[in-house]
């Protein structure tokens, strides 16, 4: 019986999806496969299997993502994403700020280890499936596989982490199945740096000191049981200025060393682990930054590269160190070059080849000599492309001696990921569409030249206007040649169902559904893109809008689209903000970063001067404004966790002030979870909803409603709230119990219902005995009467009014709220509503399942309040739609519209209507980018590619022949009828 | 120096958070659980199950716990503490039954040990109401005596919809329209049949046909008056709505 409940559920849930057919694919989706932006430390070269020379790109990126590329086709192979530990976006956020991954791999092992944030994971080389993962206490600090062990054939990893306490605590993990070999901890409060490695001891770097002032301090292990065996302080003077600036290099290769650099970028300071002494090094002058590179070898030669950039160009020393005393000498010099360039280091036994990858060439030289042994011309079209950092791979040849092939991966400063096999470029991934902290959609703007001349015509006098207008139409025929020779093309391909992009001569151009538009997309690296959502998600530009510091984010808290002028602004955090055109990216004005966060939320209010986003600070507090620049709305801010205030702005003068209209306070313990409105473009087809009795329910409709979710993490309790947001007037609440305030909770209102999903545990009130629980999803409709064709206290008026209601012996009109919850098959997150033109179309609820990395389009009609309950649905309310309730509501998988795509990430989904009522355009960002058309009505307006034009041609055809055919016959008939003998 | 390095990780325990001793001083009061994903019909060969196939444990103020699949297709979570959890395995292509998985003290060893016990549930329903028990005993490769919890494969996804296609052939397989197809034969053939009869044949088939009881029905297709119940029946009044029920049992009491 149980087992037919649950069945009958999910087959429920499979009745009214608008799911996807197969031939759509790749035709109204695209889907960006993203890793983020590569690291330096993370990024490498691997063979993953021992035999096989075939080798993977491997990288963990700034977004947390693992994942190997084929160096061949720049596909990815697998992808982890390690970064999703939590649950909650928030809480997520918190984590991945300054979080800081590691990704090694043994030398011919088949696995690549990673640590990041707690956790420590190996993974196949191969297929990406998990081999060991464990987790400790603390932050991951460093790790580094340990080349050679006791056993025979058996890498280890060393971790080192951090704990809260302060204690420094290094593992030597079994490289087999992740089991503890030995701990090392040391409860000093020094702070933890990197773990190295050489043939006979492990070395661990920490910093002593105080902030700006440390010094480097080195403990020797045992390799065998984790013993300290020495601890020493390199130099006397405190000489390192942060965690930054010291880099380790060299981890398992004879000599591995340790540097750093002073404030000023003269000097570097060279220690090779396992000697008490530092070597210096003059710096060139005019040093911005250096970087170390060295190969990780043990076979390999102890030399090391010194990468110095300076504001314009970067040079390269090569220094060799002596193994027998532990010298430092320089070997030779790499000329200083102009422009930003990469370096990397490739070994091949015991040689040592380093990379050099400038703005038009790649050179291969030898750690031995300073002779070029390769040098390949980059054919790079878009040369403004610099390197930031690369890997390479160097492969010698056989037959010649100096003759050299090499691929590098080389990160450029546009966020691309670009691998260059001698001088060309095999691959580039935009990796930069990864990481969106911000996107919206924007109208592609019409040809304005026709525009101007269409409002020139309309002033002038009619016979001018006439005369311009036989002009333009005369000028207009020289485009008809080519017009008419597209012609066949379009035929063909529109018989075929291939796709007509109507891009006129490379501009862009709307289409009559609507289905072109410009997404802007911003990126927490300070990226901006313009995508069109027309063409599978091209981008049509890109702008560096701000050069934000690596580990650090660009907290973008609004965006705003103003069609009118074709302008784009973008406000963050940090008193920024860049307007841009929304055609071609250029930069109107911008304002760059301040160190100090200081807005919390930018709100879109209409002013005076017209729609404009406004800051808000951390107390919820706006400022004073000017007149033409106040809100004429009520802006409701955030005080705190528990506040809510109304903002309402007082003109005197030339001056607004900021007053507050009313406050509401949740009830101690309350923590405001999720907060929800109507989006801006919320058509409504009917403002009420026929039911079977062809009786009317009206629908409240408040453009000022709120929803308000908070949760009382002691009592495990989730409050929702309906506020009104201009008299802040409570409209509605509703408490659940047994609601985990640690996982998602999230709201999303349109028209006149709003959904809320969370993580629910509790007994049912009708019966204590029975529990429930799972994720779990609350709908409530608002309606303006409980009964049907009755508009309760409103009556006929037409307009209703939030501060003056209507008067009622109970108050204000409150709506009447049916609501209906319904247990989750999967989590979901990132909650939207699709969004159509006139609103004719029912909704859908779409949303993020972060475990099976899809979005889920739940039809309204499952998630429907009025589902009768216990019992089968009377005739009327099947001729509603209505089906029998049933508590499970499983995502069937033909109402997921990513279907088979993989979909890493996503942190928000926006909807935009395209002209064609039937169609909403979705968009979603976060690691990967991805854009359909949804049609949860099915596609009623346009046809679409099932409807087969050339059976339809066909008949025409056939009928054709038939009546030809036929014609002779009925004639003769005819003949005969009227001169045969009657009968 | 040597002595306090030795001496501090044991004085350090008992100041540490709970979190350091759960990582460093093993199981109390924790526990590691194993989810297994075994060939099934649904699932013939779980190795082509995608690395991101996820296994996650979920219950009230437990923290978000989440394992990856491995390469001997299981999930393991490491440190579970006492509770009931909600076990869920999400992958891209296949769904999963859900599970619910309690953690409980083990009777025997003084309340020592942990168990884990595991059992299908199903969503939307009782959590008391449990389904079959999911942990098998495995011969080897498993952790703790070889016990892992097994995860029931629904089966695969289909995230398409087959379109309809038009064909010929699928016109004739509509039995309205084979029906219709032979009674078309019928209203052309008889009549040519009729005629190729000789006079005196027909003379008599003609005389069956005015006695035959099927006639009556046929009667108004063929033009005869006949006691036909439908002949007069009042299509405007029925339209109309009115006095349809008494005229029809009028008639019929007639």
């Amino acid at each position: 019986m149980r087992r037919a409940t649950t069945l009958l559920a999910g087959l429920l849930a499979i009745l009214p999806a608008a799911a996807v057919y197969q031939d759509e694919v790749g035709h109204i989706d695209y889907h960006y496969t993203l890793l983020g932006v590569p690291q330096r430390e993370t990024t490498f070269f691997h063979r993953p299997r021992r035999d096989d020379r075939a080798s993977l790109l491997y990288t963990l990126s700034d977004e947390g993502v693992l994942g190997a590329v084929n160096p061949g086709t720049g596909a990815v192979v697998w992808r982890q994403q390690l970064s999703r530990s939590k649950n909650t976006p928030n809480e997520q956020e918190e984590e991945e700020k300054g979080q800081q991954g590691f990704a090694r791999a043994g030398e011919g092992e088949n696995w690549v280890v990673t640590g990041y944030g707690d956790t420590v994971s190996a993974w196949d080389a191969v297929g990406g499936r998990n081999k060991f993962w464990t987790r400790y206490a603390g932050k991951i600090k460093d790790l580094e596989v340990m080349e050679l062990t006791e056993v025979e054939g058996r890498k280890d990893v060393l971790v080192l982490s951090e704990e809260d306490s302060g204690a420094t605590v290094l593992r030597r993990l079994n490289g087999a199945n992740g089991k503890v070999v030995w701990e090392f901890r040391d409860s000093g409060k020094d702070v933890p740096l990197q773990v190295s490695t050489d043939v006979a001891k492990v070395f661990v770097v920490s910093l002593r000191g105080s902030r700006g002032a440390y010094n480097l301090k080195v403990s020797s292990l045992d390799t065998l049981n984790g013993k300290r065996l020495d601890e020493w302080i390199i130099g006397t003077k405190a000489d390192v200025h942060g965690k930054e600036d010291v880099q380790l290099v060299g981890a398992n290769s004879a000599a591995p060393i340790v540097a750093w650099t002073d404030d000023a970028h003269k000097v570097l300071r060279v220690n090779v682990l396992g000697l008490q002494t530092r070597q210096e090094f003059p710096l060139p002058e005019g040093t911005v930054g250096v970087e170390v590179h060295a190969p990780h070898l043990v076979q390999s030669q102890p030399h090391f590269l010194v990468h110095s950039k300076t504001a314009t160009g970067h040079r390269g020393e090569v220094y060799h160190v002596d193994l027998k005393n532990g010298q430092i000498s320089k070997a030779y010099d790499l000329p200083l070059l102009p422009g930003p360039g990469a370096f990397s280091t490739s070994s091949n036994g015991a040689n040592v080849y380093f990379t050099r990858i400038t703005q038009d060439e790649a050179i291969l030289v030898s750690s031995q000599s300073h002779g070029v042994l390769g040098r390949w011309p980059l054919k790079n079209e878009d040369t403004k492309a610099a390197a930031v950092h690369a890997v390479a791979e160097v492969i010698k040849k056989s037959g010649s001696t100096d003759n050299f092939a090499i691929r590098a991966a080389v990160v450029t400063d546009a966020d691309e990921w670009t691998l260059v096999q001698n001088g060309n470029v095999a691959w580039t991934r935009p990796e930069g569409l990864s990481g969106g902290v911000a996107a919206a959609f924007a109208e592609i703007s019409e040809s304005e030249e026709l525009a101007r001349t269409l409002e020139q015509e309309a002033h002038a006098n009619p016979l001018a206007a006439y005369i311009h207008r036989v002009q333009r139409h005369i000028h207009d025929l020289q485009y008809l040649p080519a017009y008419l020779s597209a012609i066949p093309a379009r035929v063909i391909s529109s018989l075929t169902g291939a796709d007509v992009v109507p891009t006129a001569g490379g501009k862009l151009q709307r289409d009559s559904f609507g289905f072109h538009k410009l997404i802007i997309l911003a990126t927490k690296r300070g990226m901006v893109y313009g995508l069109d959502s027309g063409n599978f998600g091209t981008a049509v530009w890109n702008q560096r809008a701000f050069k934000i510091p690596r580990g650090s984010k660009w907290d973008v808290k609004g965006i705003h689209v103003q069609e009118a002028t074709g302008e784009t602004t973008i406000v963050g955090a940090n008193n920024d903000f860049v307007t841009l055109k929304t055609d071609t990216g250029e930069i109107i004005d911008a304002k760059a970063p301040s160190g100090e966060a200081t807005t919390q939320s930018a709100a879109l209010v209409n002013t005076a001067s017209g729609q404009r986003l406004l800051r808000i600070d951390h107390v919820g507090s706006i400022g004073n404004l000017p007149v033409d620049q106040a809100p004429k709305q009520t802006v409701v801010t955030q005080v705190s966790d528990e506040d809510l205030k109304g903002v309402i702005f007082v003109a005197d003068g030339d001056t607004s002030y900021e007053t507050t209209a009313w406050t509401f306070s949740l009830p101690k313990g309350q923590k405001i979870a999720n907060i929800a409105t109507r989006p801006p473009h919320d058509a409504v087809a009917s403002i009420g909803r026929v039911l079977g009795d062809r009786t009317v329910k009206y629908k409240y409709l408040n453009p000022n409603a709120i929803v308000v979710a908070a949760a009382n993490a002691g009592a495990r309790t989730l409050t929702v709230y309906l506020l009104d947001g201009v008299s802040g007037q409570i409209l509605h609440s509703a408490k659940y119990n047994g609601v985990d305030a640690s996982k998602s909770i999230e709201c999303a209102m349109a028209e006149n219902w709003f959904v809320c999903t969370f993580f629910g545990q509790y007994s049912l009130r009708e019966n204590a005995a029975q529990s429930l629980r799972g994720y779990q999803i609350v709908v409530s409709d608002l309606y303006e009467s409980d009964e049907p064709n009755n508009r309760g206290p409103l009556g006929d008026s037409a307009n209703f009014s939030s501060l003056a209601p209507i008067d009622n012996p109970d108050g204000v009109a409150l709506p009447s709220v049916v609501s209906q919850s319904f247990v989750l098959g999967a989590p979901i997150s990132a909650l939207e509503v699709s969004q159509t033109r006139q609103g004719i179309t029912s909704r859908q609820v779409l949303a993020y399942l972060p475990d099976s990395h899809g979005i889920a389009g739940i039809p309204r009609i499952i998630l429907e309040p009025r589902r009768p309950v216990g019992r089968d649905p009377t005739p009327g309310e099947l001729e509603e739609g209505l089906v029998k309730y049933f508590p499970a509501v499983e995502i069937d998988p033909k109402s997921i519209i990513t279907h088979e795509r993989d979909v890493l990430g996503i942190k928000k989904i926006v909807t935009a209507p395209a002209v064609v009522e039937s169609t909403s355009l979705v968009f979603a960002y976060g690691v990967d980018i991805f854009g359909t058309r949804v049609t949860p009505s099915y596609l009623f307006d346009i046809l679409g590619k099932g409807f087969n034009k050339a059976s339809l041609v066909g008949t025409v055809l056939a009928c054709l022949v038939g009546v030809l055919m036929l014609a002779p016959m009925v004639r003769r008939k005819q003949i005969n009828l009227r001169w045969s003998a009657p009968m | 120096m040597r002595l306090t390095a030795f001496l501090l990780p044991l004085l350090g325990t008992p100041r540490a958070s709970l979190a350091s001793q759960q990582a460093h001083q093993p199981p109390l009061l924790q526990t590691t659980v194993t989810l297994l994903v075994a060939p099934s019909q649904q699932l013939p060969n779980p190795n082509s199950l995608p690395p991101s196939t996820r296994a996650t444990l979920s219950a009230l103020n437990k923290p978000y716990s989440s394992a990856p699949i491995t390469l001997d297709n299981t999930f393991v979570f490491h440190n579970v503490t006492p509770g009931s959890y909600l076990a869920d395995v999400s992958s891209v292509t296949h769904a999963f039954a859900p599970l619910r998985l309690d953690v409980v003290r083990d009777a025997d060893e003084n309340g020592e040990g942990l168990t884990v016990r595991a059992w299908e549930t199903f969503r939307g329903n009782e959590w008391g109401n449990k389904g079959e028990d999911m942990v098998r005993v495995v011969g080897k490769g498993g952790v703790q005596g070889g016990k892992v919890v097994e995860v029931r494969c629904l089966g695969w996804k289909g995230f398409y919809l087959e379109r309809s296609k038009f064909s010929v052939l699928s016109i004739f397989k509509n039995p309205i329209i084979l029906l219709s197809l032979v009674s078309m034969g019928l209203f052309f053939g008889m009549p040519k049949l009729v005629e190729n009869m000789d006079p005196e044949m027909r003379a008599e088939w003609e005389e069956n046909q005015k006695k035959n009881p099927m006639n009556a029905l046929m009667g108004a297709a063929s033009g005869q008056p006949a006691a036909n119940p439908m002949a007069n029946f009042d299509m405007a009044a029925y339209l109309a709505g009115s006095g349809k029920k008494e005229d029809g049992n009028g008639k019929k009491k007639r």
